[in-house]
């Protein structure tokens, strides 16, 4: 159907809007302006720059770790750098699966393509930054499992800080896809707390940045998926 | 919007008056009942009410609005699969009646009655951007689908109306 085509059914007698009855209508407006306050929210910049402003905390945590615990300097400045980078990609992803452009969110394909690509690119980057392979079975018992295990952990505490701030600024902003922006919720968040990880944590073995860094993003989209339309739904 | 969000209390009466009666027409198609379109527009004041804070000042207020009330009519149809039905005296699950009645002869009842024979999807998209008076993009975002999508949905709607009414016209 294009725009430009006369309306085919222009002529027809569209049912008017109808009015609810009065007793609804004064349960709703006794209801809605009993006690009525002022109630100002954030504007979506300030959501924004808030989740940035989290997710940069946790790093700026992870790094003095770091330091304390004598990470070598390569180390720190490569997960700073990549820190950084992934940053700007959060700001990304957070600008297009929240920020609604004069007043409506952009478009669903765009949000599950971003959902899709940025999982995927993540484990890329992993895979990229992954220095060193060992065996699965020789991976998966004793130290390295023990070390990937702690590792996982306080990236999931991480990813679930960035995830959860993600979720509470934009709280009750998306009536229409709340399990989509869920789910890049925790994603963003999943990514935050890799990184964070990334940055106090020395090893660069594949399978331990799989499964301690990268599972965490999987398994906080799931988790974001799960809890976004309670969360984000108004 | 914005002053009721400021506290004013007979911004939402002037805001109510504006939105409601669009609203319940929506509703109502979407439930075909009453009594069901007009609980759902209770609980959808409330919800706006609630989350008048995370509105962003200067967007549209009513494609806002009908996506909260089309959340509150999923959820509502959500939990009610769920809830246990009343077998019938045999001891089996009521049957769904097919709507297969001859059309009334009032068009704008016809009309009234084809819509509601329509697809979901499809009348939902025809009521937003025709009866509601919404632009193609606002009901897209109301939907959380394309605008292709709803142009297509709207103009598959239309031909099966065509198709209803034709019996109409035959008819009277």
């Amino acid at each position: 159907m294009s725009t430009q085509n006369p309306d085919p059914l222009a002529d027809l007698p569209w049912p008017k809007p109808e009015a609810p009855g009065d007793a609804v209508s004064a349960k709703i407006c006794g209801a809605c302006t009993k006690n009525l306050c002022a109630k100002r929210g954030l504007s979506a910049v300030s959501r924004l720059s808030l989740c940035l402003f989290v997710s940069g905390l946790v790093a700026s945590y992870a790094y003095w770790f770091g330091v304390r615990h004598h990470r070598s300097e390569l180390g720190l400045r490569m997960g700073v750098y990549g820190a950084v980078v992934w940053g700007l990609v959060q700001a990304a992803v957070l600008y297009v699966g929240f920020a609604p452009r004069r007043g409506l969110l952009g478009s669903r394909s765009v949000r599950v393509a971003v959902a899709v690509v940025l999982p995927v690119l993540f484990l890329g980057y992993l895979s990229y930054a992954a220095w060193s392979y060992v065996p699965f079975d020789q991976f998966s018992h004793g130290a390295r499992a023990s070390h990937a295990f702690s590792c996982g952990l306080i990236a999931l505490l991480f990813g679930a800080i960035v995830g959860g701030s993600v979720l509470l600024a934009w709280r009750g902003t998306n009536p229409v896809t709340p399990r989509l922006s869920g789910t890049l919720a925790g994603f963003v968040g999943g990514v935050g707390g890799a990184l964070a990880v990334g940055i106090g944590c020395p090893s660069h073995e594949a399978w331990h940045l799989w499964t301690a860094h990268g599972l965490i993003v999987l398994a906080l989209g799931l988790l974001g998926f799960g809890v976004g339309r309670r969360l984000l739904s108004p | 919007m914005e002053r009721y969000i400021d506290g004013e209390a007979e911004a939402f009466e002037l805001l109510y008056r504006r939105v409601s009666p669009n609203l319940m027409g929506y509703l109502l198609r979407l439930t075909r009942n009453r009594e069901r379109a007009e609980d759902l527009l209770q609980i959808t004041f409330s919800k706006v009410h609630r989350a008048r804070g995370s509105f962003l000042r200067g967007a549209p207020v009513l494609p806002w609005i009908l996506a909260i009330a089309r959340r509150s009519f999923l959820d509502e149809r959500r939990s009610a699969q769920v809830r246990t039905e009343d077998l019938s005296p045999d001891g089996s699950l009521p049957e769904q009646q097919n709507d297969d009645r001859p059309l009334p002869a009032e068009l704008s009842d016809a009309l009234d009655v084809a819509l509601g024979r329509l697809p979901e999807n499809y009348r939902e998209a025809i009521v937003l951007t025709k009866i509601t008076g919404l632009s193609v993009a606002e009901a897209a975002s109301v939907l959380g689908a394309t605008e292709t999508a709803v142009k297509l949905r709207v103009h598959r709607g239309y031909t099966q109306l065509r198709k209803e009414l034709e019996q109409y016209s035959r008819t009277s």
